[in-house]
């Protein structure tokens, strides 16, 4: 991400800010600072460093680190994927299903990965439901309990 | 004199509990394998560990001693991939590769392991003394802040952690404020207003801190992994003559390793700045000191001393700063941050009450550090090799597997898929961030301190009825409003000037090695 991006997204996040928090008062007050005006100051200088990022590159035309954007998006899809389905499918099968998937980002084979996946998913939960106590969801795996 | 050894004597048998000696060996060896791996330091070590201890149900100072611990073993870790394969485990262990791969290429890596093991565990101890002597003086003098001080204290710690991270103080600015921004969320204690939870009850308490910890230091660091695939180069390490440094190497080091410990505990104190800080300013401190008079030195291409100076110093600060997060509640660095962030999930405020309402929580954990630091010293030395093996572990393994118990800590604080997406979401942001260039550790500050600010500044405020003037009108807050503009204003120029000789050093560094 370039700079000025950057900045132009620290003075939207700043716009965002100042526009839901424009109305936070206080019912009764006792005293002279309400919640409304933390969030405004850091709003403030969030826009003020937004705009100093702004101006200050805006005539170079550098870019940040370059970004690897189709394999970053299937990652994240994965890693929501995982996280949405944590208790719907249970630990065990989101976590092997999760580790294939991702494994397979990272130049792991197929049997590697479906083994791995398997272990991984039974072993934690064995070593962080049934012995450290950590509840874990089951899913459909409930029968098994 | 004798409350000295009341507290040490407090400290150690909390410390010698068999639990808590187990949990510090534990702590070391599970630290010092993710300090191995390059990418992974301290901090994220103890991000993924936190809410696991938690849900472990561990006493509190059991938890801190376990998360403290996981710290020094991941500045030990850091080393040995440097010396090993001249990749640094993580920020402070830069400085060691510039001597210490040099070393290991001349057949000498054990040497250097276990001098810069040597000068770790003696930076543990000078600064273990440094906090049994200053924290309690500290923490006394603390007493006397009120709403105001604390408040521009919290100012001066962000100051300090910006302007000292890197050469964009802005950025680190917007971080911090991204940090207190993201604190305002939920109900407003003061008023019962509820701030930007958009109706949802899962906000209604604010985001756990655990989920902004995991998702800024364990998601956006496996989403950085998957471009920087830095697996150990084939080391061409040489077949080593000898296991361990022998008693001329330490007498030729002493010197340097109590200069640099020192210094190391002095800049470990300082809220904000940290071991990557300290092992920088330690090493050209001592490169330039023994330039000007031994002929012999060999700066960057395979000088002890370039091995004991950073290591000394970075231990010693990390020791060291944890005596601002005890004494006056303000974290000294981005993981003690995060480790503050885990005392508040026991309900406890770190701060100078502490130390007579929790003494045993205190010297426990002063106590724990100075034991884990010579269990690692211990360790090291004949498991160098099993460690060494982490380096082979493939990441199509590691990134599942860091993401699997990250994902498990967030779960276990509320038992529901709402913490665990809120982590995917804010791990994005945190890498698109990461990769603007904007540091993650002033963050966690704003986040941890976010709540304690406005408080203060409101509590302050409401004392002189809204006058702005009470946030300057006592010496120690004027005092501490000069020092921090000093700490923005100064670095810049010095860095201006110190780069040129910087970079020159740098590239000759460089042309040394290849």
């Amino acid at each position: 991400m370039s700079d000025r991006t950057l900045g132009f997204c620290a003075l939207f996040f700043a716009g965002l800010m100042a526009w839901f928090g424009h109305d936070l008062q206080a019912p009764f007050s006792y005293e002279p600072v309400g919640p409304r005006a933390f969030p405004m100051l850091i709003a403030g200088i969030i826009a003020l460093c937004g705009a100093w990022l702004v101006f200050k590159h805006w005539h170079e035309r550098h870019h940040g680190e370059h970004i690897d954007w189709p394999r970053l998006l299937l990652m994240v899809v994965y890693i929501v994927g995982y996280a949405l389905l944590f208790e719907t499918l249970g630990f065990v099968i989101a976590t092997a299903l999760a580790t294939v998937l991702i494994g397979r980002l990272f130049g792991g084979g197929w049997v590697r990965m479906i083994v791995g996946g398997v272990v991984m998913g039974v072993l934690f939960f064995l070593l962080f439901d049934r012995m450290l106590d950590v509840v874990l969801p089951l899913g459909p795996l409930e029968f098994l309990s | 004199m004798s409350q000295i050894f009341d507290h040490l004597s407090i400290g150690f048998d909390v410390a010698f509990s068999w639990m808590n000696l187990l949990v510090a060996a534990l702590g070391a060896f599970l630290g010092t394998l993710v300090g191995v791996l390059p990418g992974l330091g301290p901090i994220n070590g103890v991000a993924m560990l936190i809410p696991i201890a938690y849900a472990l149900n561990l006493p509190p100072e059991t938890a801190l001693i376990l998360l403290a611990a996981v710290y020094v073993g991941a500045e030990y870790g850091g080393r040995i991939s440097a010396i090993l394969i001249n990749v640094p485990g993580e920020a402070s262990a830069i400085m060691t590769t510039l001597d210490g791969y040099p070393l290991a290429r001349k057949g000498l890596s054990n040497v250097a392991l276990s001098l810069s093991g040597w000068s770790a565990f003696c930076g543990a101890l000078v600064s273990t003394i440094g906090v049994i002597i200053l924290a309690p003086l500290l923490a006394s003098w603390a007493l006397a802040f009120g709403p105001a001080e604390y408040f521009v204290l919290i100012v001066f710690a962000f100051c300090c952690l910006t302007s000292l991270l890197g050469n964009q103080p802005v950025k680190g600015t917007l971080s911090a404020m991204l940090g207190l921004a993201i604190a305002t969320v939920g109900v407003d204690a003061n008023s019962g207003v509820y701030r930007y939870t958009f109706d949802s009850v899962h906000l209604f308490d604010g985001i756990d801190f655990v989920v902004v910890v995991i998702a800024l230091f364990a998601i956006a660091e496996l989403l950085e992994l998957l471009e920087s695939a830095i697996r150990g180069e084939s080391p061409e390490v040489p077949p080593n003559e000898r296991k361990l440094f022998n008693l001329k190497e330490l007498l030729f080091t002493k010197w340097t390793v109590l200069r640099s410990a020192v210094l190391g505990f002095f800049i470990g104190v300082l809220p904000g700045a940290g071991a990557s800080v300290a092992s920088a300013v330690a090493y050209s401190n001592e490169k330039r000191y023994q330039e000007g008079r031994d002929p012999n030195a060999c700066f960057g291409q395979g000088d002890l001393r370039g091995v004991t100076a950073p290591e000394a110093a970075s231990t010693a600060s990390a020791v060291g700063s944890f005596v601002p997060m005890l004494t006056l509640g303000v974290p000294g660095s981005g993981t003690t941050a995060v480790m503050m962030g885990a005392l508040t999930l026991y309900n406890i405020t770190p701060g100078p009450v502490l130390f007579d309402t929790k003494p045993e929580l205190v010297w426990g954990l002063v106590a724990s550090l100075f034991i884990a630091n010579v269990l690692l010293f211990l360790m090291n030395i004949p498991m160098v090799r099993v460690f060494s093996k982490v380096l082979s572990l493939p990441n199509w393994l590691l990134v599942p597997g860091i993401l699997c118990i990250s994902y498990i800590g967030v779960y276990a604080i509320n038992a529901g898929t709402f913490d665990l997406t809120m982590a995917a979401f804010l791990g994005l942001i945190g890498y698109l961030l990461r990769k603007g260039g904007v540091p993650m550790a002033p963050m966690v500050l704003g986040v941890v301190l976010g709540d304690m600010m406005e408080q203060n500044l409101r509590r302050a405020l409401s004392i002189t009825n809204g006058e702005l003037h009470i946030l300057w009108d006592s010496p120690i807050a004027l005092g501490l409003w000069i020092v921090s503009l000093a700490i923005v204003i100064v670095p810049p120029i010095l860095r201006r000037r110190a780069k040129r000789r910087l970079s020159a050093a740098a590239a000759a560094a460089l042309e040394g090695e290849e």
